[in-house]
């Protein structure tokens, strides 16, 4: 089966990857010719800000900003959340959030049952509360802050342990004051609690991974940690994270954690590591995917990767159902592989010279894009729910983008 | 201030001070900035053996306390502020040399916290208030360090290990724990006023004071000539920024200076193209988080920059020296990369940006000598007093 489906993925690559894209636009070196295109169904344009992380929830978009951007005079912090219809294939504003005193606003995401948006605040740090009671009007419920998370909250990850919520807060490292991962309870999102507070990561803790009471945490070149808060019985808790294990994927600068469980199987052997290098925002890019098995949590092993030259992958969003992993790839657009089954094992072909398996050699590389746009993209984050992708661009806004097609 | 008896050892004091104007237009988003200061403010100590073999130097930095929110400086960068020049630390060098002499050669062993030798002198030292943009390229300076020298007639190698974080602060201390995680090596060649030098230092994660950033190689080399009240320097920089032999980013500098003194009068030009990082700035403008939050960059920029200055020995009252300025500087930055993130016309306001400075300087004692050599590396015969930047040392 898996070699029949590889047959026909090289095949369409082949048929496919010499087809005229039709608009004029050249062939743009870093989009290779893959089985599928992500083509653009739609784009809601920001330009007055930089556009950062992004969030679906149902058929309405939430967009965060980033950095300064000066455009005939005007300086735009990246203070406001955007919030989009996307009811129809054309995002469309509807309105914005001002977040006071924030000049970048790196993280956005709404609770599972969509009740709330949690927003992560630089370079002030602080995480805000907002009730999606009018999903198109969030209303400020809280903002919490204090010393451990001033110096800035990077990233805030929103998952719930046992009966209780909990916001992960990975924490900026600021003078001499080094990085932390911060957990506070929001179960009662109108009085956030800090439960946990630990420096970790060298030089930074940039994202964390929560499922089934495991906790994975990207602490850069210290690698993926796995700990225990719950759901391993070792003891951990989610004021006592035990850890686990640590792998330390090639080339380090761990920056975002997806533990695939793929819903067709139940397995969950493999968990995939951004790696995020230094790169020149809105023009270029560097880092891989790692593949990590994690099913000896004491021990987690890198066994494969995938590259691309000229372009450095930033967050994911995964199709659990169809093992499809989507992954912004900053001037790289978005690309998707194809994650299910044993990524670990392959031919002496497929595999690199330090032994770790190719995706691409493999052809687990399903699509990119958006393909057919005649101004270059920088692509921050991907977000698959629902049967619909988004892209945020942080030079031109909010895409919806076809996902990869059924095969 | 120096105390000086038959047997005992040689010891000199002194103190310096700038009051400074500055006009920066546009300083950022098409406003005018005008703005004062009391900058360099600086007490120094000196105390050597009679026979010179063994020499302590002790400078203390206030800029801690009159300068906090930095100098407007267009195109400088480093430490946290952009823009505007960053307070140097307190405990700006406390350095104790020997010096002995072994067959044709003269050897020297420096350490404590001060100047690597690598580069050019400290700007502080040389004939502009305003520092060039490549100060973070050209010098390093703050740290823990460890010398060797050596010179045999006209030539000098000085070899030396380091602290490679940078201050985080102005009362910030050099991360001892990392002493030694950098290197630096600088040849010298001198003679009749003319010194040639060519340095390489490698530095590790400067930007992040726990380790885990980019590390820095850099290349320096430059031709600096002083005698008779002239002084010219032309000097060329490189930093490569990366993993290993990775490179990420790479930053290059080239500058070219020089003064003459005509009687209580001294004029001076330099003009400089370098290149610089953008990082993203905080609430204030001229602040960059630091450390960054992440390895990237928001592109590159290359200063043009052209530099007048003259300036005026006043009489002296009592043991106050006094000297007057005027120093007029225009930038031209623009962007390296594309599409660009940073756009300096649009930040700015303008593609070219004019500073005018005026001001007086006060000293007293012991004056600032060349700053970032030790022992067997400096080179007495160049040290000659300069109008309005006196650099020698009241032994």
């Amino acid at each position: 089966m898996r070699s029949a489906r590889a047959g026909f993925l090289l095949l369409a690559a082949i048929v496919l990857g010499c087809k005229d894209d039709g608009n004029g636009v050249g062939p743009d070196p870093l989009l290779t010719a893959t089985p599928f295109d992500l083509s653009s169904l739609g784009q809601g344009v920001v330009g007055d800000r930089f556009t950062a992380e992004l969030w679906v929830n149902g058929n309405t978009a939430y967009t965060t900003t980033w950095g300064t951007r000066t455009v005939n005079g005007v300086q735009a912090r990246g203070n406001a959340v955007k919030i989009w219809d996307v009811s129809s294939s054309t995002p469309s504003l509807v309105d914005s959030l001002i977040v006071d005193g924030a000049t970048t606003l790196g993280d956005v995401q709404a609770t599972s049952d969509g009740r709330y948006l949690v927003v992560a605040t630089e370079s002030a740090g602080s995480m805000v509360i907002y009730s999606l009671t009018n999903p198109r009007q969030p209303t400020l419920v809280s903002r919490f802050t204090n010393a451990d998370i001033a110096n800035g909250v990077h990233t805030s990850e929103v998952q719930s342990v046992g009966d209780r919520l909990y916001a992960f807060l990975s924490i900026d490292p600021r003078g001499a004051d080094r990085a932390r991962l911060v957990i506070v309870d929001i179960t009662n999102p109108a009085a956030p609690s800090m439960v946990f507070s630990q420096i970790m990561g060298t030089p930074f803790v940039h994202d964390v991974f929560v499922r089934d009471g495991i906790l994975m945490a990207a602490l850069w070149n210290d690698g993926l940690a796995i700990f225990d808060i719950g759901g391993a019985g070792q003891g951990g808790t989610i004021a006592n994270p035990i850890q686990l294990g640590t792998a330390v994927t090639l080339g380090g600068k761990v920056h975002n954690i997806f533990w695939f469980r793929d819903q067709q199987t139940g397995s969950k052997r493999f968990a995939f590591v951004g790696e995020e290098g230094p790169g020149s925002i809105g023009s270029s890019s560097v880092g891989d995917v790692h593949v990590v098995d994690v099913s000896d949590m004491q021990h987690p092993k890198e066994v494969a990767f995938y590259n691309v030259d000229g372009a450095g992958v930033h967050n994911f969003s995964v199709d659990e159902d169809r093992g499809i992993l989507y992954a912004a790839y900053y001037n790289g657009g978005v690309r998707a592989l194809s994650i299910r089954g044993d990524l670990g094992t392959c031919t002496s072909d497929q595999k690199a010279a330090d032994g770790r398996c190719d995706l691409r050699k493999m052809n687990r590389e399903l699509a990119k894009g958006p393909v057919g746009l005649s101004f270059p993209v920088y692509v921050w984050g991907v977000h698959f729910t629902g049967g619909k992708l988004y892209a945020s661009d942080m030079l031109n806004g909010l895409f919806r983008l076809s996902p990869v097609p059924a095969f | 201030m120096s105390a000086d008896s038959a047997r005992g050892p040689v010891a000199a004091a002194g103190a310096s001070a700038i009051l400074l104007g500055t006009v920066a237009s546009p300083g950022v988003n098409d406003r005018t900035l005008a703005e004062g200061y009391v900058t360099q403010p600086m007490v120094m100590a000196m105390l050597a053996s009679r026979s010179g073999r063994f020499v302590a130097d002790l400078a203390l930095n206030f800029e801690g306390a009159s300068l906090k929110r930095g100098e407007l400086n267009a195109g400088v960068h480093g430490e946290g502020y952009v823009d505007r020049r960053h307070p140097h630390t307190l405990l700006h060098e406390l350095v104790g040399t020997g010096i002995f002499a072994a067959g044709p050669a003269r050897l020297s062993l420096t350490a404590g916290k001060g100047f690597v030798p690598f580069g050019t002198d400290d700007p502080m030292s040389r004939p502009f208030v305003k520092y060039p943009v490549n100060h973070h390229l050209a010098q390093l300076l703050e740290r823990a360090m460890a010398i060797a020298a050596a010179s045999v007639g006209p030539i000098v190698v000085e070899g030396s290990v380091f602290n490679g974080d940078e201050p985080t602060g102005p009362y910030d201390q050099p991360n001892y724990d990392r002493f030694g995680d950098s290197w630096s090596t600088r040849a010298t060649v001198r003679a009749r006023g003319l010194e040639l030098q060519t340095s390489y230092a490698k530095v590790k994660s400067p930007e992040h004071a726990s380790g885990g950033g980019l590390d820095n190689r850099k290349l320096s080399a430059s031709a600096r000539y002083e005698s008779n009240g002239r002084y010219a320097l032309a000097e060329w920089a490189r930093t490569k920024e990366g993993e290993g032999s990775t490179t990420s980013f790479t930053f290059r500098s080239m500058l070219a200076e020089g003064s003459i003194d005509a009687g209580r009068w001294t004029f001076a030009a330099r003009a400089e193209r370098s290149e610089r990082p953008e990082h993203e700035r905080g609430l204030n403008a001229f602040r960059t988080p630091q450390p960054h939050s992440d390895l990237s960059i928001i592109g590159r920029t290359r200063w043009d920059i052209l530099t007048g200055s003259i300036a005026a020995q006043l009489p002296s009252y009592r043991k106050l020296r006094f000297s007057s300025f005027v120093e007029v500087s225009t930038q031209h930055p623009r962007s390296l990369t594309s599409p660009a993130v940073f756009i300096p016309a649009e930040f700015y306001g303008a593609e070219r940006l004019w500073s005018f400075s005026f001001g007086g300087r006060v000293g007293v004692g012991m004056q600032h000598k060349r700053m970032g050599r030790y022992g067997v590396a400096v080179y007495k015969k160049m040290e000659a007093p300069m109008a309005g930047m006196n650099m020698q040392e009241d032994m």
